[in-house]
């Protein structure tokens, strides 16, 4: 009997999904690379998603919607996809980071996806994110370009589906020996440009830092219990205030130089400009996305100007 | 050496002879009329095009904005730069930048569709501003149905001139918006020609804005700066 694809529209545990005997797939992972329009959208992201689903498009057996904490128009495009007959389930992040109700939440998801059947996958899983951070470590001191960096990063989210071919892809990584100058940080949710982080680099601009992505690799735990407690700290889902103190150690540690905040249309994140550009104490370039594609040269005008700002810095 | 700014609408060409500043402006499609005979070694581009002429070495007009308008105005606080397809502010004191450029409503382009409305010129809107006795309300932001609300106080009793006053004031609401409050705000770009704009936009940010000579050569002139 084939193992049961279960879609995600965001940071759902995958060490829970895959212990469970079943194997995730990210359904916004397609979307950059999809040239899909929607018709009636407010976010392209979820509208896409939720269209290739309806569409059968992407082909899931069922799909967990990330509808609390995070994105909320997730709520209503993962709605629209249930009603077409996937059978969904709804995770809710607490915004108080209250480990009691996480569990609760995950032991819920777990019945979903059929109970625990293999448990040695949390410690897979972990051993994986461990080497996603050497990665990310690599990254900022340039062993590593941004584009490949992010490319795997990004994938962290479902791991491709496939743990040992996932193991092989980082494994295959060659080391390279970049020049890492103008060093910046990508805040936000990821751009939906498919070439975003190749052009940002095209243009001398080496992002040391994928917020999102970072979520994804640095969770994890051996249980339930301790993936709740430490599920918990996915800055997403919790006050701002909680995120920009996060922010601010990693940008620190990281040594950026300026920051480039994505927003994408119509995403509740928008509103969040303002208060990090307060707070953030550092140079900071907002861009703002739509429809998939490529990064289009509005976007890349703004980019060049900012490095052309951080050189005169 | 020559700064060269190849925009959506109009090339413009900066260069020093004899101490002093020369410059010539043309349409975007006919910018090789400007270079030629001028070796691309000797180029210094800026603008839309900036990468499509032959140059020497190339900036954004962000950067160019900033180079051009300190050889007028060394304290220069902000550049409002409104040009055909987009309008760019940049606060100098703290190198932050935005650009307007989803929306007709806070660019030349949007002048544009009202001169083409009342065929005329342009230069004309100025002029016709200044004869207004009454400035009717324009309210929506959205360049396209603006238009709409023109034509509505057109059939409401407003002349002509009005009606271009209350454009004017309606393009000056949407773009001040982006200003940031300062004291020296310098504006350049060829809708800066528009003293009918120009006296909208003073008004709505209740402040003297600063304008050089020649507005639309200042990008031209700032790449010509920055590689000297």
């Amino acid at each position: 009997m084939p193992v049961k694809k279960i879609g995600i529209t965001a940071l759902v545990p995958p060490e829970l999904i895959f212990s469970c005997g079943v194997t995730p797939f990210d359904v916004n992972n397609v979307i950059p690379a999809s040239r899909k329009y929607p018709g009636n959208k407010l976010c392209a992201w979820t509208a896409i998603w939720k269209d290739m689903l309806v569409k059968k498009e992407i082909e899931v057996d069922s799909l967990v919607v990330v509808a609390g904490g995070d994105c909320h128009n997730a709520l209503v495009d993962g709605q629209k996809a249930a009603m077409s007959g996937i059978p969904t389930h709804f995770f809710f992040y607490p915004f108080d980071g209250d480990p009691e109700y996480l569990g609760s939440q995950l032991h819920r998801l777990s019945l979903f996806l059929g109970g625990i059947k293999s448990p040695e996958k949390f410690k897979e899983i972990g051993e994986l994110k461990k080497q996603g951070q050497l990665l990310d470590k690599k990254r900022c001191s340039g062993k590593l370009s941004s584009s490949e960096a992010f490319r795997i990063l990004i994938s962290f989210s479902d791991l491709a589906g496939d743990l040992a071919g996932f193991s092989m892809i980082i494994s295959d990584l060659q080391e390279k020996d970049i020049e890492v100058r103008n060093r910046v940080a990508l805040i936000g949710v990821p751009p939906i440009f498919h070439d975003f982080h190749e052009t940002a680099q095209s243009l001398d601009l080496q992002i040391v830092f994928d917020e999102l992505p970072y979520e994804f690799i640095r969770h994890g735990g051996s249980n339930i219990q301790e993936i709740a407690v430490n599920y918990c700290g996915y800055t997403f889902a919790r006050p701002l205030e909680f995120r920009i103190d996060f922010l601010k150690n990693e940008l620190k540690r990281r040594r950026v130089d300026g920051v480039i905040h994505y927003t994408q249309f119509a995403c509740h994140h928008m509103l969040e400009d303002e208060v990090l550009r307060e707070k953030l104490d550092y140079p900071m370039l907002t861009i703002q996305g739509d429809l998939p594609g490529n990064t289009p040269q509005q976007v890349k005008l703004r980019l060049e100007a900012f490095r052309e700002m951080l050189d005169r810095q | 050496m020559i700064g060269l700014d190849v925009g959506s609408t109009a090339a413009k060409m900066v260069w020093i002879e004899s101490g002093g500043l020369k410059f010539r402006i043309t349409s975007t499609h006919n910018w090789k009329e400007l270079v030629e005979g001028i070796d691309g070694d000797e180029i210094i581009s800026t603008g839309y095009f900036r990468n499509s002429v032959p140059h020497r070495a190339s900036l954004t007009e962000l950067t160019a904005a900033i180079y051009g308008v300190r050889h007028y105005f060394p304290d220069a606080e902000v550049i409002v730069d409104i040009g055909g397809q987009d309008t760019k502010v940049i606060d100098v004191r703290n190198n932050n930048f935005i650009i307007n450029d989803k929306c007709s409503a806070g660019t030349g382009a949007f002048l544009e569709f009202v001169a083409n409305y009342f065929k005329i010129e342009l230069n004309e809107l100025g002029s016709m501003h200044a004869m207004a006795k009454r400035i009717p309300d324009i309210n929506n932001t959205c360049g396209v149905f603006a238009l709409s609300e023109m034509i509505s106080q057109l059939v409401g009793g407003y002349s002509k001139e009005e009606v271009i006053a209350g454009m004017h004031y309606a393009f000056a609401r949407r773009i001040s918006y982006m200003i940031p409050q300062a004291h020296k705000v310098v504006l350049i770009g060829g809708t800066v020609k528009n003293e009918g704009m120009v006296a909208a936009l003073m008004d709505v940010l209740n402040i003297d804005v600063l304008i050089p000579d020649e507005p639309q050569i200042i990008n031209a002139l700032g790449a010509l700066k920055y590689y000297s």
